[in-house]
This record gives C-alpha cells, sequence and structure tokens, in this order.
C-alpha cells in the first residue's frame, strides 16, 4: 500500500532525555483551513467565516483546537511508531494561529519514568513565538 | 440585573449529562480526512484501521449533522453567559485503551467548574471547564478530555453594554 516507510518504535532504553523529536511544518493555506473544517466537522465560525472572526475581535479566521491536538499527537506518533501508546497529552493555546500563517510542530524528551513511560515538552511555534505549549506522556516497549 | 455568577455556578456546576452514543462507528473515512489536514501519512491510521488517539471524541459524537447536541457545545451554550462567543484554551487527554475501526464509542459530559474573570476580550469573560468521558462498546473508559473555555461578548456588545444574562 502507499503510506510511509516505518522506522522502529525507539526502546524506552534508548531514548535520552534532551532528545528532539522529528517536528514538521505547515502553512495555514486557504485550502487547509478547508480542510480543517472537513477534518474536525467543526462548523464554528470564527475557524472560516472572516466576517464573524473578525466581528468577534479577532484579526482573521485561525485554527481550531482538535487541528491543533492533531498536530502534537502527529509529532508523537510519528516518533514512537507502531508499538508505542498515546497515554496523555495536555496544552494551551496562548494565541491563535491565523490563515496565512506558518506553524512548526516540535518536541523534546523530558524525562523517562518507570514502566516504559516517557515524558515529553511539545510545543507550536509561529514565527519564533510559541503560540501552544504542550506536555504529552507515551508508553514504550522494553528493548527485549 | 447583573450577572450572578455565584447562582450560576450554584446551579450548573457538578451537572453532568447521560452517556450518549456517538452517530456511527469508528470509520476508515473521518480518519483519512483528519491526516489529511495534517500531512499526515501514517499508514497505521491510513490503511490499518487504528484511531488517531486525539478522534476519540470525535467518534464518541453525534457530529454537527443533522442538529444534536455535538459534543460540549450544546452544553456550554445552555449556560447563562453575559456573551455567547467561545475560544477553547486548554485541553488536557489522558488515554486509557487503543481503538480501531468497528468500534463504538460513547461520550458524557460534565460542567467541572465556573468562574468570572475578565481578559483583553471582554470584562465580563467566563471561564468554563469541563469534563468529557469516552467509552466503547464494552463501556470501559478508552479517555477522558478535559476542557477550559472562555465565553465573550463581541467589541460591539462590550462598547454597547449588552449582557445576554
Amino acid at each position: 500500500m502507499s503510506g510511509r516507510p516505518r522506522p522502529p518504535s525507539p526502546a524506552w532504553e534508548d531514548v535520552r532525555e534532551g532528545e528532539e523529536l522529528k517536528g514538521f511544518s505547515l502553512e495555514l493555506t486557504p485550502t487547509r483551513m478547508v480542510a480543517q473544517v472537513s477534518g474536525t466537522q467543526d462548523f464554528y465560525p470564527v475557524h472560516h467565516d472572516r466576517d464573524f472572526a473578525r466581528q468577534a475581535g479577532h484579526k482573521d479566521i485561525f485554527i481550531n483546537t482538535a487541528f491543533i491536538r492533531g498536530c502534537l499527537c502527529r509529532v508523537l506518533t510519528d516518533w514512537m511508531g507502531d508499538d508505542g501508546f498515546v497515554k496523555s497529552l495536555s496544552f494551551q493555546m496562548r494565541r491563535p494561529n491565523f490563515v496565512g500563517e506558518t506553524i512548526s510542530v516540535r518536541g523534546r524528551v523530558r524525562k523517562k519514568g518507570p514502566d516504559g513511560r516517557v515524558d515529553l515538552e511539545l510545543w507550536i511555534e509561529n514565527a519564533g513565538e510559541v503560540t501552544v505549549p504542550g506536555t504529552a506522556a507515551v508508553i514504550l516497549p522494553a528493548r527485549s | 440585573m447583573a450577572y450572578d455568577v455565584k447562582e450560576v455556578k450554584k446551579q450548573w456546576e457538578g451537572y453532568e449529562t447521560p452517556l450518549r452514543w456517538g452517530r456511527y462507528p469508528v470509520e476508515h473515512e473521518p480518519i483519512r480526512r483528519h491526516c489529511q489536514m495534517l500531512d499526515d501519512m501514517n499508514p497505521r491510521f491510513l490503511e490499518e484501521g487504528h484511531c488517531p488517539p486525539v478522534m476519540v471524541d470525535y467518534f464518541a459524537s453525534l457530529g454537527p449533522y443533522p442538529p444534536s447536541d455535538y459534543d460540549i457545545l450544546p452544553l456550554v451554550r445552555r449556560i447563562p453567559t453575559p456573551g455567547d462567543r467561545l475560544i477553547n484554551l486548554n485541553q488536557e487527554f489522558e488515554w486509557f485503551q487503543p481503538v480501531k475501526v468497528g468500534d463504538r464509542l460513547g461520550a458524557s459530559h460534565k460542567v467541572v467548574a465556573i468562574h468570572q474573570r475578565g481578559t483583553k476580550l471582554d470584562p465580563l469573560s467566563v471561564w468554563i471547564r469541563t469534563e468529557t468521558t469516552i467509552v466503547n462498546q464494552n463501556q470501559d473508559v478508552v479517555a477522558r478530555r478535559t476542557n477550559q473555555i472562555l465565553v465573550h461578548r463581541t467589541p460591539e456588545e462590550i462598547a454597547t453594554g449588552v449582557s445576554r444574562a
């Protein structure tokens, strides 16, 4: 089938605290804003109707919560492979990410815990500013 | 009449909706659309039917059409507030089990806390914290989600002193 190559899951023993996760960037084009509504089925107009957004006091339309958490979760699932389990995810939306902007989604291993647990920092950057800081925990397999 | 947040807290904090099942089972096509919006080529999601963890509440809801109680929005809208514009500020998820295509998911929502604290958007902003519990067809809890939602007025409503509650 089509899909990308599948690197093996990192073993818990091989993960280093401070290790950076491979992130990705997305341009928030008008087409992606449409894909956002399609993908999330969130029809609240502040995410697709410029007049509505501006009337509410915002600069423009901006990506919604489900899009943001999807980005953060993708950084985890890209990194941890098939055998990891996403245990938790928490994030704050400090300022909107508007159409026309480009976001970069990043992550870093913060701490290793017992039973395969790995705590991570995640964040979304936009023009050098962290607009969405977050944390997560995943469970990784042991090397054996 | 001035907005009485104490009365609203008394009426709504602790309110919980009954368990409602998602309209459809976990399906491939919504997962594909989720992946499309994120440029996510992960074959576990696109080809093998694993549900992206963050989609569990999507499949536990009735969706936006036909009109229904869609996720927490109708619940939040029933809570009296000066404004009716919503922003989701924080979200937390915890997962307990994986979910795959064919599973049935349902959810119940609880109003955990209501506060009034002014923001740059509106001096009468109201903060509503909710908790959603998502279960599968065996009624095993697969995930819990909390949301912090800000409800505010439009600049025009603020300028004219309008309050809906």
